[in-house]
């Protein structure tokens, strides 16, 4: 019998060594996730199910101010990407092709912040933006504005952390794509009288696609369900997903309006993800047109 | 055109950049040596709230969480994600790329998710639970690290070990282990920073009984700014750093021994 066990798993070993992480994924990711749309599609109390689906939920749910709050997230998030793309591109573009002697110190530099707890990088931002922070303190030093301006609980403090604390996120995948390109290839489109315009947009641009694409798609689906900082930066007046769900859970109560809003939210980004991959795939396709 | 960029613009813009990225960082520093805390004016250098924070008990609580959770939790992550590359190399299947999600599906999602599930089938919330859920993020940066390293692995090595005789334990502990330890050790540090700076999972997972570093620096900061907040932030910021070093190190230590050999 014991022997036979043994057999069994030395036969096996590769499935016994696969399974302990599928079952962790399974468990704690999968049917949490399961869990959810279950929830959102049965009424009670807290997480108790009640045993008939239906659909009330969802009902009460879809109304004007849910839908306005998912697109403000989406809003957030298309301009924490599209705007966070645009300012790294540069960055990791220098870092990948031109710096050749401290890259291991600006790489360090640079992953810094992207490890350093995100609430101690918004709550660092309160010194800058606060009444006697250091805005207000150089604006009037200067002699711009008499009276302390008020930047904190605004839709400009949001997305002035947003792009601070997400911009790491765009710039490793874009440096990483960017450091696999060949420089003959730069090189040859030189020597064969390119200018740098041409250079980039029909060599460097395509060739670093893959690193967009994933930098792009990591702080879009990341800032969507963002919480911390529209909680700390936004007061108590504006509402994001994240800061919403958080509410029904713990305020509220309502756990399956809750995950009803859940659902439909993460609904709406996935749907929006795929408008955006499409409009990347057809930009691609388009600057390979060209050629 | 090419060389003005070269040589002017892009090094001032990055330079304009990391302004951006670390003033928040180096005032906050400054800040937290203000002998009269923070919204007041500069009032000379002072450690008197580094004091105030080591005679928390409270702080020493949340600390001694942090640190539990983030060692079990990377401990856990980087032996599933290990057993995980190394069986599916064998089965020469694409099964990694599942683990991806971790990472993709926001965070709030998860933990709402989690939390329904604990209290469904009442299982108490804590640092059980904290560990639970730190295991499942960490498994989203360990396993693509440890995948990337182990197909740098020549399998011939592997195979000749085997051809000499060497049983399949043997060969995994001499072999494969050496060439992968310096991954594990950067995953290990990577769950670990990970796992202590996560918050809306611990949010969500941790339950009332359970304070993490985290969820202490906020609730402060939601009730009211006390100066030990820019002290305990200083601190944190350190540890951070620390890790950062001993990641990047160990990474280009890495590199070049890899170039040696090649």
């Amino acid at each position: 019998m014991f022997e036979e066990i043994k057999k069994l798993i030395k036969a096996e070993t590769y499935f016994f060594l696969v399974t302990p992480a599928f079952i962790w994924q399974f468990a704690f990711l999968v049917l949490p996730l399961i869990f959810v749309l279950i929830l959102s599609l049965s009424q009670g109390q807290g997480s108790q199910l009640v045993q008939s689906f239906t659909l009330n939920n969802f009902y009460e749910i879809i109304d004007l101010s849910h839908i306005r709050i998912i697109l403000r997230s989406i809003m957030l998030a298309s301009t924490t990407a599209i705007a966070s793309l645009l300012i790294a591109y540069p960055i990791a573009y220098f870092l990948a092709l031109y710096v050749k002697r401290f890259k291991f110190f600006f790489l360090f530099l640079l992953s810094i912040p992207f490890l350093i707890n995100l609430l101690v990088q918004v709550y660092a931002w309160f010194f800058i933006l606060e009444k006697n922070g250091v805005i207000n303190h150089t604006l009037m030093f200067l002699g711009v504005i008499q009276k302390p301006l008020n930047f904190l609980n605004s839709y400009f403090a949001i997305y002035l952390v947003m792009f601070h604390v997400y911009l790491p996120f765009m710039i490793m995948p874009l440096y990483s794509s960017l450091e696999k390109i060949d420089t003959k290839l730069i090189e040859a489109s030189y020597d064969l009288g390119a200018s740098f315009r041409t250079t980039f947009w029909r060599i460097i641009l395509p060739l670093s696609m893959p690193g967009v694409q994933a930098g792009f798609f990591l702080v879009y689906v990341v800032s969507f369900g963002e919480y911390v900082i529209p909680s700390l930066l936004g007061g108590m007046k504006l509402f994001f997903v994240g800061t919403l769900i958080s509410e029904y859970f713990f305020i509220g109560k309502d756990w399956h309006l809750g995950a009803a809003f859940i659902c439909l939210s993460c609904g709406m980004l996935f749907l929006s993800a795929l408008a955006y991959y499409w409009l990347f795939n057809k930009i691609t396709l388009q600057s390979k047109i060209m050629r | 055109m090419e060389l003005r960029l070269k040589k002017i613009f892009l090094p001032l813009y990055v330079g304009i950049f990391c302004i951006f990225l670390y003033l928040p960082i180096i005032i906050l520093t400054m800040y937290s040596f203000n002998k009269g805390g923070f919204p007041a004016q500069w009032t000379g250098a002072s450690f008197c709230w580094y004091y105030e924070l080591f005679h928390s008990v409270e702080i020493w609580r949340a600390f001694q969480n942090s640190v539990t959770v983030a060692i079990s939790s990377a401990c856990l992550s980087v032996l599933l994600g290990l057993m995980l590359v190394y069986g599916a190399k064998k089965m020469r299947t694409k099964v990694s790329y599942f683990f991806y999600s971790n990472i993709l599906v926001p965070d709030i999602a998860i933990a709402v998710g989690m939390l329904s599930l604990f209290s469904y089938f009442m299982i108490p919330l804590g640092v059980i639970t904290l560990i639970i859920g730190h295991t499942l993020l960490g498994l989203g940066f360990t396993i693509p690290i440890l995948k990337a390293r182990l197909d740098e692995l020549d399998h011939r090595l592997v195979e000749a070990s085997l051809d000499l005789g060497a049983s399949s334990w043997y060969t995994f502990r001499h072999v494969v282990m050496p060439f992968l330890y310096p991954a594990i050790l950067v995953s290990t540090l990577l769950v670990m920073i990970v796992s202590f700076d996560d918050f809306v999972i611990s949010f969500f997972c941790a339950g009332s009984s359970a304070q993490t570093l985290s969820l202490y620096v906020f609730t402060m900061i939601r009730s009211g700014i006390s100066p030990t907040v820019n002290a305990l932030s200083t601190i944190m910021l350190l540890i951070s750093s620390f890790f950062v070093l001993a990641i990047s190190l160990l990474q280009a230590r890495l590199a070049a021994h890899d170039e040696k050999i090649s």
